[in-house]
């Protein structure tokens, strides 16, 4: 599996020069096997996490006493537009979108670090996600995951690392669009010279895939990226279950509305799902079945599920806890929520390093003051890359500015 | 859902022209009443529980007891009959029904189709003549789910497309054939009126306005016609005028869609210029840049916990919103918190949670009786349906939820909801809430969706 990893860690020369911490008497959840809190300390150097042991004693440059304070790894949100989205409704603040490139769009270029989004979000927990970009269509284009650091040298974690798509949404029908999933597969399969793709492809006129597009198909037929497809209703799924199975690619569904209807069959090809398990409403013909206990059924089968926001996405991706508490209420266990929000983000994706807290991974932790899935529930502490991270955003300086007025 | 609401540009209504008195006002009087009757409740008391009146007390081992479908008494130590039937609600929390101040649901459905988008008549920037009433689909799947999450009260608006989007409605969130028949007995009429991006964006490539000023001068030219209909003996009936005399009568509240603080101003001095009352702002994202304003204007205002960006003018959000319009001029702000979401509606409690837990943060102290009156009382104040409903006093209609736990954590659920003392949702029912006609045997012929 070939990842472009520039890990922040390893270029330290331009901030926060070797700053060892040292986190006394914390409650760790590990985000990994056992699902027990781990009372500990943790040792934080050169922005890894170098020793997690009892009563640690180290010259450091910080000790921070969290006097049992829960520790979770940096929530990971699964799907966003950060970065490449600053308002929603005002098209030139938007970078997520090309009606000329499809399944090879890149928005690593565009990728800015001083979104006013990325502290906002940070504030709320989130250390790293996914940015997507948010075409219609079948293919969106591709995906690179981000710190929330803010740094303009150091935010990539990793660049085009999954396909997006869709298979229900846009103007054309589902038969059409399955087809065209086949089809732009089946050209990107016999295609061993780029140049020469046009005249054998086979691909309708106005289905347009440039060299760009039919590489990144290429990449996911060599299973070196997954394909992620929206899909909630449940035969679609199992159409793309078993079209994936036939291609022997990595599948990843976003949306699974009514995942819980083909949980087994699901679970059978370990195919990771991204909910937003706060809609069960049937918004529309395609999500009649959407329930709030879906996450926890879905999870009872041996689904690994992520969980991502709701609203206004990307703004709040922090919500995607407010969304896990419901989760939890509605019978998915507590520690699987959190993983769904870490760890098996990381696997799901492949991303290296993030998603636990285990040593040798890069410090990217949150201190909470309480259950992060509570709704009173705020970070005391944020470490990004070993690096403590400012609580501030615009929308504190507002506050701050009219808290005096008022 | 607010992008649909812009774009739902192909619906026009035809209104009968019933009605032959041709007064200002007169319409109140004759056509769409209210026909919702609850059934006769009875009597019984629920024990135990700690219960939020909405009033402002927090009693632990409350109790609520209710006859004749209202509320007789809420406190402790109540001196109820023996005998009486009582519900055991030990370890639970109970609070006044839930009312959304500014819900879409019945306009906006789920499921969401271009041939259910009823809420925006954007074929001109001044509809204050339709009303969200006429629009209302009352198998909407959003309902009985807002009910599970407490919802026993919404008052639906229609969009913000145009300056004057038309006449809103408050419901009792029932199961009925018809809109009548979920009608909020004798709520006043309300009239949604729009500031800001929306208008412009609608109209400003046609029509106009083209610009905030533009928007300004669309509502002064609207009071100017409203003003001389109001004065006039025995005007020929306008059904755009009736409703803005309604207003100039006070018989009307507005209800008026404003993000920017400035703007908020501005429309508070239009108000004053025509002598008539903006009773609550709606998003009002910036509202804690005028709080004091507010205040002392005793103007509410209706707010998320923490949507933002999706456009410009819901750029400066704060999580604080809510607390600094509720903590204004020494507390005497009106804050509510609201919806306008078929995800929102159902845990309004979660967004009133988030709200306080940042206002506490940010070191005020607000109390969870406190907080409860921004999805209870204070959006009954603004409906103008305070008398008969919002909190649990005395004489009130029984509108009450019982829940699992405290209702500001993220894991409670509803387990009773009560409208008027009859149980609309049971916890241990599972048929109820009772699914609406779309939802029947919908995914299999033998089933409900749920």
């Amino acid at each position: 599996m070939k990842i472009f990893v520039c890990f922040i860690l390893f270029s330290f020369s331009l901030f926060s020069v070797g700053e060892n911490i040292l986190l006394k008497n914390a409650s760790i959840f590990l985000a990994s096997q056992g699902d027990a809190l781990v009372s500990s300390d943790i040792l934080i150097s050169n922005g890894l996490i170098v020793k997690i042991e009892k009563e640690i004693s180290a010259k450091v440059d910080k000790v921070i006493d969290l006097d049992g304070l829960l520790v979770t790894p940096g929530l990971i949100a699964p799907y966003s537009h950060l970065g490449i989205l600053e308002l929603e409704m005002v098209p030139e603040t938007r970078d997520d979108s090309s009606s000329v490139y499809t399944a090879g769009l890149s928005i690593s270029s565009s990728f800015n670090p001083l979104s006013t989004l990325i502290p906002n979000n940070r504030r709320g927990g989130i250390t790293s996600a996914l940015s997507v970009p948010s075409s219609s269509g079948l293919f969106a284009g591709l995906a690179s995951a981000y710190s929330l650091s803010g740094s303009l040298h150091q935010s990539l974690i990793s660049e085009d690392i999954a396909l997006f798509g869709a298979i229900s949404s846009g103007t054309d029908s589902r038969s059409a669009k399955t087809l065209m999933l086949e089809d732009s597969f089946d050209a990107a399969s016999r295609i061993i010279n780029l140049d020469d793709w046009e005249s054998v492809s086979g691909l309708p006129k106005d289905f347009f895939l440039s060299k760009r597009d039919i590489k990144s198909l290429q990449r996911v037929l060599s299973k070196e990226i997954p394909l992620v497809i929206k899909a909630d209703r449940a035969s679609d799924i199992l159409y793309l279950l078993k079209f994936s199975e036939s291609l022997g690619i990595r599948l990843i569904i976003r949306g699974a509305a009514e995942g819980w209807m083909v949980a087994g069959d699901i679970a059978k090809l370990k195919v990771p799902v991204i909910l937003e398990p706060i809609n069960n409403l049937p918004s529309s013909f395609d999500e009649l079945g959407a329930r709030l206990d879906n996450a926890s059924k879905l999870y009872e089968s041996g689904v690994p599920i992520m969980i991502a926001s709701h609203e206004h996405a990307t703004h709040n991706l922090h919500l995607s806890r407010q969304g896990a508490g419901v989760a939890v209420s509605y019978g998915l266990p507590w520690q699987e929520a959190l993983k769904a929000m870490t760890s098996n983000v990381a696997d799901s994706f492949g991303l290296e390093k993030i998603g636990y807290i285990k040593e040798g991974y890069s410090a990217d932790l949150v201190v909470w003051n309480k259950d992060p899935l509570e709704l009173s529930a705020y970070p005391e502490h944020i470490l990004i890359s070993g690096k403590l991270i400012s609580g501030q955003s615009r929308s504190t300086r507002l506050r701050d500015r009219y808290l005096k007025i008022n | 859902m607010f992008v649909s609401k812009f774009l739902s540009i192909f619906i026009i209504f035809f209104l009968s022209a019933c009605g032959s008195d041709h007064s200002p006002g007169s319409d109140q009087a004759r056509s769409f009443q209210s026909t919702y009757q609850p059934e006769e409740s009875g009597e019984f008391v629920i024990v135990g529980a700690t219960v939020l009146t909405g009033a402002g007390q927090e009693y632990e081992l409350g109790e609520v007891w209710v006859s004749n479908n209202k509320i007789v008494q809420s406190g402790v130590n109540l001196s109820y009959p023996k005998g009486i039937k009582k519900i055991d609600a030990k370890g639970k929390w109970i609070t006044p029904g839930i009312i959304d101040i500014h819900s879409h649901m019945g306009v906006y459905p789920s499921p969401s189709l271009r041939s259910n988008s009823d809420g925006n008549e954007a074929i001109d920037p001044v509809t204050p003549h339709v009303w969200a009433e006429h629009s209302v689909w009352t198998q909407d799947t959003q309902m009985p789910l807002a009910l599970k999450g407490g919802i026993t009260t919404f008052h639906v608006l229609p969009g913000s497309a145009n300056l004057f989007g038309g006449r809103g409605v408050t419901l009792k969130n029932i199961w009925s054939r018809t809109v009548q028949g979920m009608k909020f007995p004798n709520a006043p009429y309300t009239l949604k009126m729009a500031c800001g991006e929306n208008p412009k964006r609608v109209y400003g490539r046609s029509s106009g306005p083209s610009t905030r000023m533009g928007n300004v001068a669309g509502y002064r030219k609207a009071w100017i016609q409203a003003q001389e209909y109001k004065d006039k003996e025995n005007p020929v009936r306008d059904l755009k005028l009736e409703t803005l005399s309604g207003v100039l009568e006070g018989k009307i509240l507005v209800q008026n869609h404003c993000y920017r603080g400035e703007e908020m101003a501005i429309m508070i001095d239009v108000a004053k210029e025509f002598n008539y009352k903006v009773t609550a702002f709606h998003h009002a994202v910036e509202a804690y840049k005028i709080a004091d304003i507010l205040a002392e204007n005793d103007v509410c205002a209706a707010m998320w916990a923490d949507w933002w960006g999706f456009k410009h003018e819901a750029y400066d959000m704060i999580w604080e919103n809510v607390a600094i319009v509720d903590q204004a001029n020494n507390g005497k702000g009106c804050a509510i918190v609201h919806s306008d979401s078929s995800i929102g509606v159902q845990r309004l409690n979660q967004e009133a949670a988030k709200a306080m837990a940042a206002g506490n943060k940010a070191g005020f102290t607000i109390s969870k009786a406190r907080a409860i009156q921004w999805i209870t009382k204070n959006p009954a104040k603004a409906l103008g349906i305070l008398e008969t409903v919002g909190t649990l006093e005395t004489g009130k209609m029984a509108d009450i939820v019982v829940w699992d736990q405290d209702p500001f954590s993220v894991y409670a659920k509803t387990e009773k909801v009560f409208i008027d003392g009859i149980l609309h949702y049971d916890i241990e029912n599972p048929s109820t809430p009772k699914p609406t006609d779309f939802e029947l045997g919908l995914i299999k012929p033998e089933e409900d969706r749920m």
